[in-house]
């Protein structure tokens, strides 16, 4: 039983002729980054303000907030892959779902996948600055009222900015997880790092190759990002306030 | 908006959808849920060895694992088991491995690592004079483990350790990559069978939603009743 | 006879050093108090006994078995000599009972009715015998150490240990613990404590020891200590401790 190992196959032809297999596996990986910075934008504008709708006074914005978390959360990736790419269009006025039938390749698969992308993670994101500002003192919400801030003030220059610090943590793990969570739209048709090491694989029939040059660039985007969000909980560290957090679920 | 719609489909593809597709879902979380554990409980016990080379191995797997797109895995083992299997028989060729098969290992092998950070921190809350009593007692480290801190870091973490079910029963929707018929990939079968996508993946992500918010619910009781101080 | 002695022992943490060249022993029979000021090394100090923290330097033995030795089988030396802790460490999720019943299972082979039956008898010594299908959570500070210390008991100890067993008590409970340990002492429990219970160490003290920084500053019998401390830093702690 051998397998034949072929390594220098990422310096041949790919099979679209664009160039190398490692040009190949290389342009997947910007569509992975390309999906999930937009995604990620998206998802920390929009769970912000969910967050902060679920730590409000008034009683229907906590509702709004605390369903939409539940929606999003209680329906499997892959299936709100589908709902975005596949069902949306149909259910949205004809002359809109016809125009979004109608994009052309990548953006067919790259708009509904941004999107799914983006609102999956503010759903988690939510969940994270919710808890943040209920970690802290109710004091402080108190001081900010006590001294003539508005609640939009208050939280603007008292909440949010402690919350943040201590949420930095477990917002990596979101940045980390929704790298990861990218793959999911390669089947929807994007070509993204994982899409294209298995189309390499089935050209080639170099699994291993592949997987494992996919594998590795995964390894070095997460390595990148840790470092880069440890430089950023430095910068804003503020000394005497500490954040932390117990063990988290997810991927 | 719904005009045009034949929710008919969903009635009559019921038994097919369920005792096909969803006992495939249910008994791959099962499995995988139940031996990830295991494993990843193992793997906890070697994270915090004084071994430093079991530590190490232990800490790269996770970490790994905890690396790469869960779909990444799934095609990884898909063809990884086959070599893996032929080479544990002597065989001279990759072995057939069914689809079933496959999913278990590689659900078993990805969750064990977020499994095995949530039993660390669990074994790591528990107090350090627990461990004492249980040496001072003569036990050795084998019995402290089995009869002190494992029941009291499994029991501190069930909650966390059902929430990752919860995630890990979603997750299987993704088995989908391998065309296998689970609970979505039957779905997905009927819809292209019958051009019924809107209605299908309707009703495919208003089950996974009802199943997992009652779960969560029940996690969510039940992280309540054990926060509860007195009475053990 | 000295059932536990202690060679020059010493321990680091790292470069800190804990332990400073400490020799002394417990005869059979004897009563040893251990004081000192927090930090001074006497938990650590009673821990080396039963090998539940690792020294560095110097040797142990317990009825002439060595600690140190990486041949000597730990579990079993341990299972000869009882402990109780400061914060009990009764474990949580069994009943009082089956704390009792566990090590004498598991590490004396006995039957789960002999065990039983012994912990029962213990449990009566320390007045908690009702308790025993309750669980730990369900008991106050006090009924603890005392199950605490029948868990200890119920293993036939030739030695125990006490490590400061009062000082998270609420001094309402502090009496009913001491009783228990005054009346083992003078049955001619082989004993040695770490306490800052004076009036106990008054009471059936045949030694007290006293450490500060890592070192065993004094080591005199309990008339000599009480009666004329020879030691600048002792006499300190003293009038510090007994002034109320």
């Amino acid at each position: 039983m051998s397998y034949t190992w072929n390594w220098g196959i990422f310096w041949q032809g790919a099979a679209d002729a664009s160039g190398t297999w490692l040009h190949y596996l290389l342009g997947g990986l910007a569509w992975t980054l390309a999906t999930t910075l937009v995604a990620w934008v998206l998802a920390l504008a929009s769970g912000s303000v969910v967050g902060v709708a679920r730590t409000l006074p008034a009683g229907w914005a906590t509702r709004f907030g605390n369903a939409y978390v539940e929606l999003f959360r209680n329906v499997p990736l892959l299936v709100q892959m589908f709902l975005w790419f596949f069902v949306l269009p149909e259910l949205v006025p004809q002359a809109l779902g016809d125009a979004i039938k109608q994009m052309p390749p990548p953006w067919a698969a790259y708009v509904p996948a941004t999107l799914c992308l983006g609102f999956y993670t503010s759903a988690r994101i939510a969940e994270q600055v919710r808890a943040g500002i209920a970690s802290l003192p109710r004091g402080q919400r108190m001081a900010g009222t006590a001294m003539g801030l508005t609640l939009a003030q208050t939280y603007r220059h008292v909440l949010l900015p402690q919350a943040y610090r201590i949420i930095l943590p477990p917002l990596t793990s979101e940045f980390l997880n929704i790298i990861k969570n990218s793959a999911v739209a390669l089947t929807i048709g994007l070509l993204e790092l994982t899409a294209r090491a298995r189309a390499m694989q089935e050209f080639t029939f170099q699994v291993f190759e592949a997987f494992t040059a996919a594998t590795v660039l995964y390894i070095l985007v997460n390595a990148v990002v840790v470092a880069g969000m440890r430089q950023i909980e430095r910068r804003v560290a503020v000394p005497g306030l500490i954040g932390g957090s117990g063990p988290r679920t997810g991927h | 908006m719904f005009a045009g719609f034949d929710w008919d489909v969903i009635w009559r593809s019921l038994p097919y959808l369920f005792r096909e597709g969803m006992t495939f879902t249910l008994t791959l979380t099962a499995l995988a849920m139940t031996l990830g554990v295991v494993f990843g409980t193992a793997l906890a016990m070697m994270r915090l060895s004084a071994f430093k080379v079991l530590a190490a191995v232990a800490g790269a797997y996770v970490n790994l694992m905890r690396s790469v797109p869960l779909v990444l895995v799934i095609f990884w083992f898909y063809f990884l088991v086959p070599w893996i299997g032929g080479w544990l028989i002597g065989a001279r060729q990759p072995i057939q491995v069914g689809a079933f098969m496959s999913s278990v290992v590689t659900f078993t092998l990805f969750e064990a690592a977020y499994y095995c950070e949530i039993m660390r921190a669990g074994i790591q809350s528990i107090p350090r004079g627990q461990v004492w009593a249980g040496y001072a007692l003569g036990l050795n480290y084998r019995q402290t483990m089995a009869a002190i801190v494992l029941p009291q870091a499994f029991r501190n973490m069930l909650p966390v350790l059902l929430t990752q079910t919860i995630i890990l029963f979603q997750d299987t929707s993704l088995v989908y990559v391998l065309s296998i018929t689970d609970f979505l990939g039957a779905a997905s079968k009927v819809a292209q069978r019958d051009g019924r996508l809107v209605e299908m993946y309707l009703f495919v992500a208003v089950v996974y939603f009802i199943i997992s918010y009652l779960l969560s619910h029940q996690v969510r009781r039940l992280q309540t009743r054990l926060a509860v101080p007195g009475p053990a | 006879m000295a059932m536990i002695e202690m060679n020059q022992v010493s321990k680091w943490y790292g470069a800190f050093q804990v332990l400073k060249d400490c020799t002394t022993g417990v005869d059979k029979g004897e009563v040893v108090v251990v004081c000192g000021p927090s930090g001074s090394g006497k938990s650590t100090l009673i821990k080396c006994v039963n090998a539940l923290e690792p020294f560095q330097q110097g040797s142990i033995t317990v009825d002439g078995v060595s600690v140190g030795d990486p041949r000597t089988d730990l579990p079993r030396l341990r299972a000869r000599v009882g402990m109780v802790f400061q914060h009990f460490e009764l474990f949580p999720h069994m009943s009082v009972v089956d704390n009792l019943t566990l090590a004498q299972v598991k590490v004396l082979d006995r039957s789960r009715e002999e065990a039983v039956q012994r912990a029962l008898r213990y449990l009566e010594r320390v007045g908690l015998k009702e308790h025993a299908p309750r669980y730990p959570g369900q008991l106050s500070g006090g009924q603890q150490q005392r199950v605490a210390i029948a868990r200890a008991l119920a293993m036939d100890p030739i030695a125990m240990l006490f490590d400061e067993p009062t000082s998270a008590l609420d001094p309402e409970m502090i009496n009913e613990v001491l009783d228990v340990m005054v009346e083992l002492a003078t049955e001619g429990m082989t004993m040695m404590v770490v306490t800052h219970e004076m009036g106990f160490a008054r009471e059936v003290a045949n030694r007290v020891i006293f450490m500060d920084r890592g070192e065993i500053v004094e080591d005199a019998p309990k008339d000599d200590f009480f009666g004329k401390p020879r030691s600048e830093r002792a006499a300190q702690f003293l009038s510090k401790i007994l002034r109320h």
